[in-house]
């Protein structure tokens, strides 16, 4: 969030407006950018690790079934037994397995991230898109609708709906999806308007082009690049909120995660400190990838916006 | 501008909260809401440790023998229980006085009238402050309190308490007999759920022939009074103060509480601490020892043992079974196997099956799902070994109703998968996914994890489904929507209502703890009948010995385990009663 | 001035109610009775029914929306059942509790958070900028509740100097200085914790903004007058980089507030997370809302003053509109 994260009014949506999301000109060949940046993105280091710790991240969710083929919940061992080489990280008080859950919990939190993200970019997406193609009242009204999201506590939301609504991996997505699309509107819609200005310059060149081919020569490069680029954020966020409500006891006792595990642990951390030690670390590297990647996106795509993964 | 106002509004209100203090808030009804200690004693309360040296038959209604078990209702005072080294006797020792005793408290509890409530936080506090007519000791023997002694007569049927002389509320004014017929009448028979459902339909009367003397006059013969007349079951409030109250359950009074007991309750700061300071006019010569008494709302049970270890709290009424065997080995802490008080007693975690669904109209199937349930590892992983697998719905250690002659079900997967075969549902693969509802709370969803594990290797998929309380109870017995649940029912002291009211057709419906399995067995019913109005206490136990062996046989619910429930508290602390209301009368610091 | 600042707060309030309904409407569409919690497991439904009425829990839904607006926009938010008196009052007693923790770690935080932010953007790809930014990462990567329960363990169990839980000694019974050093004492923990998720936000934002700011032309012409880099920071970048810092706290103000009630919940400090945790489970559904609209506003009046504070600085803001 942070910069951005604030309800603009209308003034300081013009600016933004005015800004622009993307570098460059709207019609530039997108692969020559694309090459461009990526020689800029890997010649950061910071963009590196985010990436390499990203990438083995969605490996080893990918990968569950190679790397912990045994169901995370089965009862592997006995109770509480350190790391060993049978159980390299241990087991837990019913003897399941740290490592299984440690690597099963992956899937779930990149589930997660990735839902929450997903859908706030096509929420963010479409209401942005709309608002700013209609202008008018549409766009009053939809960007009235933009600001409201902004301001319901999304944690708070979260804990509450969970809590009555019963734990479920679904409603903790759907709660968090909407209440974070707010940016991704703002970027979306004014992207949008920055192109639709360039339509008039560019009007007699571009005569005869197609609504549709302007759609994607023009509009798509210029806003699904920094939308895509701001959808990366909410990964870490939220699987941060997964763990800190399956910490308060509010998750699915039906599927793994490191919050759940984590949750488990609490009633042992003096008999048996791997069981949160493990969970914990997990959580803090991934959320680390992906935040590092993600911001190193955003440097790029949107470099007046700072933001970083957070559970707020 | 409107929210200007609203801003104005809040500042005012923030101006009269700060003005107002502890007297703003009131929490009249509601039961603790809090996961730890969720326990009134309708349901999750572990229960005691030894052997049953249970309400033995007694001979006649003498005084101090008087817990044949023949009442019709339970009260949350359990016979039994090893011997606590509590229960000092009341001598002025001045070496003794002095302290702050720090007790943890699970949740706030709201207010301090326990005349209307079996809320456990709510007694937790004011068993500290109000009296009973008797206290029961670790066995369930009724000592004097405000009686100082008791005649009963030959059948049963009137009890005649003579109250002890000069006894004073806190503000000053005598307590006499008409605050013991006003606290029945007025409050009891009405709110306190056991009270009223154990004694309304059989009390006749209270009499108060003068100041110290009260009669209760019976219909039939009642034999186990004794037992529900605690601080806990029936709690004498004062008449003066609640007079003329419009409303007792949201009176103001109930969080200024006035009352006898060796505490009085000097400041409230809600949500956080309750502090209480010693009642130096106690009619009990001497006691109490300490200055004061301070209950820490401390959530989480992790954080109480945490706080226990640390010095920081003196007394924890639960110490989750994870935490036994490493504390037992703290020299500076000391374990109370307990089996009443503000709680339940003699609990037993037990699976219900809605028998209104098909697949378990079969039982086979129920019985493949006992089979399939590995209780031992429940027993060793789940409760740390604080309990015994149960074998049935009445608890081991009520010794007069518990038979052991019933069908049991030994952990056997190959059988498990047998019968579910010879069921019709073919086994590879998933046979058929049930849900299985559990209290968000405690160590409930760890019995349903293990389950899920356990059902998984026959083929039965099990959906986990926590729940809080105030979303299990309407779900569970008012919309009725689930395959199976798991509920921790205490049997309390007589299976009469402790038990009975989960297998009897009567009880089938919107009501918290009731008949949840929807079962319905006429003969089931006469029985329970039978032996709740048996004086015969031998005679009772063969009614209950048939109903288990019925039940077992039937199975509409499966008995997973008897819990057993233990309190810590720092070793420099002596005289503790753990099993009474009255957990701090006697307690002090050692040097 | 005036004017904007009208305009802006007209505006703020259907925003208001909107989030007053959104919330309001998702509290109260969940299953579960508040009922039971209401009036304990023991009542028969003649009592129920009873109190369903004093609450008004009888009446449509949309009806008990509509009177739930009504009353909110005269400034009731809602009265407590459970706690038999107004939601707001009930919060506010909680909420000096909660302040107790926020705002000193934010204190500390934006010292923190602001000095080493200005220097990491003076000394942009040193050693100790990469060092200060993976720092405010991992910040951001480590779950506050684990980080919590590691400082508990490590400092209040292993090396005994702080205590596990409370916000004051039960049994001392402290007045007077002792009392706040007691206080004191039991808030170094909670505040460590929540520094350090406090602090990356804030760093980040500082660190952007100067480095931003130093490129600014006027900058780079103060520079062309001869000041020395370190005026130039002290006396340029930074005071304009205040703005999005304050912007910063502004717009986490939810989000600090979730890691309050994180670290509230560790160390068993009585504040809003608590009531709120206990208010969910006993279905005390004003206390619920009333919280939530709170934030909510909370989070809108921040904003506000974010803009007016942007406004008074650049009037083009005010007047481009």
């Amino acid at each position: 969030m942070a910069l951005e994260g604030r309800a603009a009014g209308p003034v300081t949506l013009r600016e933004r407006a005015a800004s622009g999301p993307g570098r460059g000109r709207p019609g530039r060949s997108s692969a020559r950018a694309a090459r461009g940046s990526w020689r800029r993105f890997a010649s950061n280091p910071v963009a590196v690790v985010g990436l390499v710790l990203t990438v083995l991240f969605v490996l080893v969710a990918a990968l569950t079934s190679v790397i912990a083929p045994t169901d995370p919940f089965s009862f592997a061992g006995t109770p509480f037994e350190p790391p060993s080489a049978k159980h390299w990280l241990g087991t837990d008080d019913l003897g399941r397995d740290v490592l299984a859950g440690v690597v099963h919990g992956a899937r779930t939190s990149l589930l997660v991230g990735v839902a929450v993200a997903g859908a706030s970019l096509v929420i963010g997406t479409v209401v942005g898109g709309v608002a700013g193609f209609a202008g008018g009242k549409v766009d009053d009204l939809l960007m009235r609708l933009t600001e409201l999201s902004q301001v319901l506590p999304r944690f708070f939301l979260a804990l509450t709906v969970v809590a009555l609504f019963g734990p479920g991996l679904t409603n903790m997505v759907l709660v968090l999806a909407l209440t974070s699309w707010e940016l991704t509107a703002r970027v979306a819609r004014s992207g949008v308007l920055a192109v639709k200005e360039l339509e008039y310059v560019t009007a007699a060149e571009a005569l005869g082009s197609s609504p549709g081919r302007n759609l994607r020569t023009h509009v798509l490069p210029n806003t699904i690049a920094p939308v895509v680029a701001l959808a990366s954020l909410q990964v870490g966020g939220a699987i941060l909120i997964e763990a800190s409500l399956s910490f308060l006891g509010l998750g699915d006792p039906n599927v793994i995660s490191w919050g759940y595990m984590l949750n488990n642990a609490q009633s042992f951390v003096r008999r048996a400190w791997w069981m949160s030690v493990f969970p914990g670390l997990a959580i803090a590297v991934a959320v680390l990838g992906v935040n590092l990647l993600g911001d190193a996106l955003n440097d790029f795509w949107n470099p007046r916006s700072r933001s970083g993964g957070e559970s707020g | 501008m409107r929210r200007l106002s609203l801003i104005g509004v809040i500042l005012a209100l923030a101006l009269l909260a700060a003005s107002c203090g502890d007297d703003g808030s009131d929490e009249p009804i509601s039961q603790p809401a809090e996961p730890a200690v969720e326990a009134s004693a309708a349901e999750s309360e572990p229960a005691s440790e030894a052997p049953a040296d249970e309400p033995e038959p007694a001979a006649e209604p003498e005084p101090a023998a008087e817990e044949s078990a023949a009442e019709p209702e339970p009260a949350a005072e359990e016979p039994a229980a090893e011997a606590e080294p509590a229960a000092e006797e009341p001598a002025a020792e001045d070496s003794r006085r002095g302290g702050t005793l720090v007790i943890a408290l699970s949740d706030d509890p709201g207010h301090f009238n326990p005349g209307i409530t079996t809320g456990f936080n709510v007694h937790a506090v004011t068993g500290s402050i109000f009296n009973g007519l008797v206290e029961l000791d670790d066995n369930a023997n009724p000592h004097p309190d405000l009686a100082e002694r008791w005649d009963v007569s030959d059948d049963s049927t009137q009890y005649t308490f003579h109250l002890v002389e000069g006894v004073r509320w806190h503000d000053g004014e005598p307590m006499t007999s008409a605050d013991v017929k006003f606290t029945f009448e007025n409050v009891l028979l009405h709110y306190h759920s056991r009270t009223r459902g154990g004694l309304s339909g059989i009390l006749e009367s209270i009499d108060t022939p003068d100041d110290t003397t009260v009669v209760f006059n019976f219909t039939q013969p009642y034999a186990a009074l004794l037992q529900r007349l605690n601080s806990t079951e029936a709690p004498i409030l004062p008449k003066h103060i609640y007079e003329g109250v419009d409303d007792v359950q949201t009176a103001d009074a109930n969080l200024t509480p006035v009352g006898t007991g060796p505490f009085k309750l000097e400041s409230y700061d809600i949500d956080n601490e309750i502090t209480l300071v010693r009642n130096d006019d106690y009619f009990k010569a001497g006691l109490p020892y300490l200055d004061r008494v301070v209950m820490r709302v401390i959530p989480d049970q992790n954080t109480q043992v945490l706080a226990l270890e640390e010095g920081e709290v003196d007394y924890i009424w639960r110490v989750p079974g994870g935490d036994i065997e490493r504390l037992s080995g703290v020299d500076s802490i000391v374990l109370h196997g307990v089996n009443s008080g503000p709680g339940g007693g003699f609990c037993i975690p037990t699976l219900t099956f809605n028998s209104e669904r098909d697949v378990f109209s079969d039982l086979r199937v129920r019985q493949a799902i006992a089979h399939a349930v590995n209780r031992d590892q429940m027993l060793a992983q789940v409760i740390f070994g604080q309990g015994r697998v149960a074998t049935g719905p009445i608890n081991s250690q009520m010794a007069f109703a518990y038979s052991d002659d019933v069908t049991t079900y030994a952990y056997d997967v190959d059988r498990a998968n047998a019968l579910l075969d010879e069921a019709g549902y073919a086994s590879g693969g998933t046979r058929f996914t049930i849900d299985l509802l559990v209290f968000s709370f405690g160590d409930f969803p760890k019995y349903g994890e293990v389950m899920r594990q356990n059902l998984a290797e026959v083929g039965i998929e099990v959906e986990v489904m926590p729940l809080d309380r105030s979303a299990f109870i309407p779900r569970v017995f008012g919309e009725r929507d689930f395959d199976t649940n798991i509920i921790s029912y205490c049997n309390n002291t007589d299976p009469s209502i402790g038990v009975a009211r989960m297998y009897i057709s009567s009880n089938i419906g919107d009501i918290p703890f009731s008949n949840g399995a929807a079962y319905v067995n006429p003969a089931i019913d006469v029985l329970f009948d039978e032996a709740a109005s048996t004086p015969d206490v031998a005679r009772r136990g063969e009614l209950y010995g048939e109903i288990q062996r019925i039940l077992t046989a039937e199975l509409p619910y499966l008995w997973l385990v008897e819990t057993r429930f233990t309190a810590g508290s720092g070793a420099n602390v002596g005289g503790l009663q753990p099993n009474s209301g009255h957990v701090a009368e006697t307690a002090y610091f050692e040097e | 001035m005036v004017r904007y600042t009208v305009r802006r707060l007209l505006q703020a309030v259907p925003l208001v109610f909107g989030a007053a309904v959104v919330t309001w409407i998702l509290i109260h569409a969940a299953p579960g009775d508040p009922i039971v919690a209401l009036a304990g497991e023991d009542g028969d439904a003649g009592y129920y029914a009873m109190m369903r009425e004093r609450f008004g829990l009888d009446r449509p839904l949309h009806e008990q929306l509509f009177v739930y607006l009504g009353r909110l926009a005269q400034g009731d938010l809602g009265f407590s059942y459970r706690q038999n008196r107004s939601a707001v009052s009930v919060i506010l007693d909680q909420l000096p509790a909660t302040l107790l923790l926020m705002v000193p770690a934010l204190a500390v935080a934006s010292v923190i958070g602001i000095s080493v932010g200005t220097l990491a953007a003076a000394r942009k790809n040193s050693a100790l900028d990469n060092t200060a930014r993976t720092a405010t990462l991992l910040g951001h990567a480590v779950p506050v509740f684990w980080l919590s329960q590691v400082l508990l363990l490590l400092f209040a169990l292993r090396f005994d100097w702080f205590p596990v839980q409370g916000r004051s000694d039960a049994r001392a019974g402290y007045e007077g200085f002792r009392a706040l050093l007691d206080v004191g004492h039991h808030m170094v923990l909670p505040i460590a914790a929540l520094v350090t998720v406090y602090v990356p936000p804030i760093m980040r934002v500082t660190r952007a903004a100067v480095i931003e700011n130093l490129d600014e032309m006027y900058i780079r012409a103060a520079r062309a007058r001869g000041q020395s880099r370190r005026r130039v920071l002290i006396r340029h970048a930074l005071p304009n980089a205040m703005l999005p810092i304050v912007t910063v706290i502004g717009s986490q103000i939810g989000f600090m507030f979730a890691g309050s009630v994180l670290v509230e919940t560790v160390f068993a400090w009585p504040g809003l997370g608590r009531l709120l945790l206990s208010a969910i489970l006993a279905r005390d559904f004003a206390i619920i809302t009333a919280m939530l609209l709170m934030l909510s506003v909370t989070i809108i009046l921040m904003n506000l003053i974010t803009d007016l504070v942007y406004s008074l600085l650049d009037p083009r803001v005010r007047h481009g509109t």
